[in-house]
C-alpha cells in the first residue's frame, strides 16, 4: 500500500445533509496525494454518484454492523478497496 | 475540484422538475383556501358538492402534486430507480395534470357530463402514463429496499384509485350505469388516503426518519410487512364490499389500529434521536403523526356512533397528518436540493442550505400551520373561524409558494452570476 494522507469523516451519528455537506468539502481537498474515508449509517448515493461522475475512484462497502465505508480518492494507480478497514477512526 | 458538467441529468432529476411540482401543489393549495372562503362550513358535510370539491382540490391539486415532486426526487435517490428524460416525463404528466384536475372540479360544480370525459381522459392518461414507468423500473430493481417495496404497493394502489375514480366519472358522465357506484366510492375514498397518501408516507418515512434524523431503523415487521398488510385488507374490503357493504367497518377498525401503531411506533423513534437538536422539519413530522393518532381515533369512534363532528374532526386531523409530513419534506428537499444542484455543478459562492430557507422561516409556517388546523376545528363549533381558517389555508400556502420562488431565484442567480471552482487550483 502507498502513503496516502487520510481524510476521516465519521458521519454515523450525523443528521442529513451535514454528512454530505463534510463530505463535499473534503472531495475538495483531495489531490493525488491523500483520500477520503467515510463511515456512514447509509450508502450516499449522491456522493457516491457525484464522485464518480468526476472519475474518482470510489469504494463502498457495508461491514457486518451494517456501517458504510465510503473511500474516495484522484489517484488511479491505488487499489482502493486495499485501504479500507475495520475501524478506520481508531488509525 | 469538480467539472463544468456537473452532475448527470441521468442519475438526479433538474432541480426544476422537483420545484415545478412544489410550485402547482403550493398554487392548488392557495385555490383550496380561496374555495374555504368561498363554501365556508358546507365543506365539513361529505355528501355536499362544496366538501367534495375542495377534497379533490387537496388529494388530487396539492398532495398528489407535493408527491410526485417527492418521487422524482426520492426514486433515485433512496430506490435507485432512474428516470430517464425526466423533463420530458414532468412534461407529460403536469400540464395534463393540472389540466385535469382544473376541469374535474369544474366537472363537480357544473355537473356537465363532457367535463368528466375530458377530465378522466386528461388524468386518467397522464397519471397512468407516470405510475406505470415508475413501477416498470421499480419492479426490475434486483435488490430492494422497505421504501422501495412500500413504494411499489402504494403506486400500486394509486392505480387502482384512478381506476375506481373512472368508473365514477364514467358514471356521472352517463357512459356508465353505475350499478356499484356507491361501493366503488367508498373504495376509491379508502385506498386514496390509506392505500396512497398514507402508505407512500409510511414508504418514504422508513428511509428517512433514519437518515434525516438518525434514529432507531424500524422493527423488520413494521418496516418488510406494513405495506403490503394495508394493501391486502383494502383489497380485502374491495373484494368483500361487493357482497357485504358494511366490510368497511370492520376495515377501518383494523386500518385504525394499524396506523396508529406506525404513528406511535415512529414517535418513539423521534425521542430516541442520537443528537436531539429540534428543528421544524421534526415539529411538522411529530404533528403530522399525533394528527394521523387523531384522526384514527375519530375513526374508531365513528363506526360505534353517528355523530358528525367527530366525523369531521377525522378528516380535519387526516389532512392535518399529510400536509404536516409534506411541509416537512418540503423544508428538507427545497434548500437541500439548491445547495446540492449549486455544489455538484461546481459553484463555491452557492447559498448554504440556511441561506435558501432559513430555519426560522420554517419554524414560521410551522406556527401558521398550527393556527390554521386550531381555527379549522373551532369552525365545527363556532361557524365565523372559518373565515380565518381560510384565510390561513391561503398565507400558510402563500408562505410556501414565497419559498419555492425564493429557492428557485436563488438558484438561478448563483447561476447566471456565480464563480466555480478552478480545476487546476483545487489540485
Amino acid at each position: 500500500m502507498t502513503n496516502l494522507k487520510k481524510i476521516t469523516l465519521d458521519a454515523r451519528e450525523l443528521e442529513h445533509p451535514k454528512p454530505l455537506e463534510l463530505a463535499m468539502k473534503a472531495l475538495r481537498e483531495l489531490n493525488e496525494e491523500n483520500y477520503f474515508y467515510m463511515l456512514h449509517r447509509k450508502n450516499p448515493i449522491p456522493l457516491i454518484d457525484l464522485a464518480s461522475e468526476q472519475n474518482y475512484q470510489v469504494v463502498n462497502r457495508e461491514d457486518e454492523n451494517g456501517d458504510w465505508h465510503i473511500l474516495i480518492c484522484k489517484a488511479t494507480h491505488i487499489d482502493l478497496s486495499e485501504f479500507v478497514v475495520p475501524d478506520p477512526t481508531k488509525e | 475540484m469538480f467539472s463544468q458538467n456537473g452532475l448527470s441529468l441521468d442519475q438526479a432529476p433538474p432541480i426544476s422538475v422537483v420545484f415545478r411540482f412544489f410550485f402547482s401543489g403550493a398554487l392548488f393549495g392557495l385555490i383550496a383556501g380561496v374555495l374555504v372562503l368561498l363554501f365556508q362550513t358546507n365543506i365539513f358535510n361529505p355528501n355536499s358538492t362544496e366538501a367534495l370539491i375542495l377534497t379533490h382540490t387537496l388529494t388530487l391539486g396539492v398532495m398528489l402534486s407535493f408527491m410526485f415532486a417527492a418521487l422524482f426526487q426520492m426514486l433515485p435517490v433512496i430506490a435507485g430507480v432512474i428516470l430517464p428524460s425526466p423533463v420530458q416525463k414532468a412534461n407529460l404528466l403536469q400540464y395534463p395534470f393540472i389540466l385535469g384536475v382544473l376541469i374535474l372540479l369544474l366537472g363537480f360544480y357544473t355537473s356537465e357530463s363532457w367535463l368528466f370525459i375530458i377530465a378522466s381522459i386528461l388524468l386518467g392518461g397522464s397519471i397512468f402514463y407516470i405510475t406505470a414507468i415508475m413501477l416498470k423500473d421499480l419492479i426490475k430493481l434486483p435488490n430492494h429496499s422497505a421504501s422501495s417495496k412500500g413504494m411499489m404497493v402504494a403506486l400500486t394502489s394509486l392505480t387502482i384509485v384512478i381506476i375506481l375514480a373512472l368508473y365514477m366519472t364514467g358514471t356521472l358522465s352517463g357512459l356508465l350505469q353505475g350499478t356499484y357506484y356507491s361501493v366503488i366510492k367508498e373504495a376509491h375514498y379508502s385506498f386514496g388516503l390509506f392505500g396512497w397518501i398514507a402508505l407512500l408516507i409510511i414508504s418514504i418515512s422508513f428511509q428517512v426518519i433514519e437518515m434525516f434524523y438518525v434514529t432507531p431503523a424500524y422493527p423488520k415487521f413494521i418496516s418488510g410487512y406494513l405495506p403490503y398488510k394495508l394493501f391486502c385488507l383494502l383489497a380485502f374490503g374491495l373484494l368483500i364490499s361487493f357482497y357485504i357493504a358494511k366490510v368497511w367497518v370492520l376495515i377501518d377498525i383494523f386500518l385504525a389500529l394499524v396506523l396508529s401503531g406506525y404513528a406511535g411506533i415512529t414517535l418513539k423513534r423521534l425521542t430516541q434521536r442520537k443528537r436531539p437538536l429540534t428543528d421544524a422539519t421534526v415539529w411538522f413530522w411529530r404533528l403530522g403523526l399525533s394528527s394521523l393518532i387523531l384522526s384514527m381515533i375519530f375513526i374508531l369512534i365513528t363506526t360505534f356512533t353517528d355523530i358528525e363532528t367527530f366525523k369531521q374532526l377525522s378528516y380535519i386531523f387526516f389532512a392535518t397528518f399529510a400536509l404536516s409530513i409534506v411541509f416537512a419534506m418540503f423544508y428538507k428537499i427545497v434548500p437541500f436540493l439548491t445547495w446540492f444542484h449549486l455544489n455538484a455543478q461546481g459553484y463555491f459562492t452557492a447559498p448554504m442550505m440556511h441561506e435558501v430557507i432559513h430555519p426560522k422561516t420554517a419554524m414560521k409556517h410551522l406556527y401558521i400551520h398550527l393556527a390554521t388546523i386550531v381555527t379549522f376545528v373551532l369552525s365545527l363549533f363556532i361557524a365565523p373561524f372559518i373565515y380565518l381558517a381560510g384565510l390561513l389555508t391561503i398565507l400558510s400556502f402563500g408562505w410556501m409558494t414565497y419559498q419555492i420562488v425564493h429557492a428557485w431565484k436563488l438558484y438561478q442567480h448563483t447561476q447566471e452570476t456565480g464563480e466555480k471552482f478552478d480545476m487546476g487550483s483545487m489540485g
